[in-house]
């Protein structure tokens, strides 16, 4: 079930911070976050994260199609393994 | 025969049941359209005036997306996703299901007909 409108959208309040700083500063430095949770919000269009999958800081340019997502859907923590000959399977 | 929406030609079928057969009318959508143009659930397509299909044709090309760009809507939508990269366009990339399903088994919609994998014994008693 989708959240509901009169919350708004759920961000951790740290990261308007960092992205507020991030943009003053001027320099387009990654700015490494854990929240995974936390929803795209368009003043952070532009700018890059590196966003934690539980091993590393994936780097993710937000763009404006990227608005109303989550971070963590840009940082998957899971390796895939399949099988070489899956290949020919998928794609007929 | 009627064409409503371009290809579509549905039969000697209840007129509920035959706009089904245009992608994008489902039930409700039918129900909706002939309620709203009082046409009755008994009639047929073959009973209908030239004029009530004229105005079917006409409610579903102002007021439903339906057939063509009803698809490329869909496939726009996915495109999107996968141009993104995010998890869910990776799924639709790798052809596996998108929402949450597992994979250990099953997802076999997603992922085609089984294929034998080169070399793997079976195990004989």
């Amino acid at each position: 079930m989708a959240r509901s409108v009169w919350k708004g959208p759920f961000v951790d309040g740290y990261l308007l911070n960092k992205a507020e700083t991030s943009r003053a500063s001027g320099r387009n430095e990654i700015i490494k976050i854990w929240s995974r949770r936390s929803t795209i919000l368009p003043q952070f269009v532009g700018l890059t994260f590196g966003v934690y999958n539980g091993h590393k800081f994936l780097p993710v340019q937000v763009s404006e199609n990227m608005v109303g997502h989550k971070f963590g859907e840009f940082s998957p923590t899971r390796t895939f393994t399949g099988h070489s000959a899956d290949k020919k399977a998928k794609r007929g | 025969m009627a064409r409503i929406a371009g290809v579509n030609i549905p039969t000697n079928k209840r007129v509920t049941i035959s706009l089904r057969y245009i992608y994008g009318i489902g039930p409700t959508n039918a129900q909706e359209i002939c309620d709203k143009l009082g046409i009755p659930a008994e009639r047929r397509v073959n009973q209908l005036s030239d004029d009530e299909v004229l105005k079917i044709r006409e409610m579903i090309d102002r007021d439903y997306r339906v057939e063509g760009d009803l698809r490329r809507e869909v496939a726009m939508n996915i495109k999107r996703l996968m141009d993104l990269g995010c998890y869910r366009g990776l799924r639709h990339r790798r052809g596996l299901p998108v929402h949450g399903q597992r994979t250990h088994t099953n997802a076999r919609t997603r992922k085609g007909k089984a294929v034998a994998i080169a070399g793997k014994k079976k195990v004989t008693k």
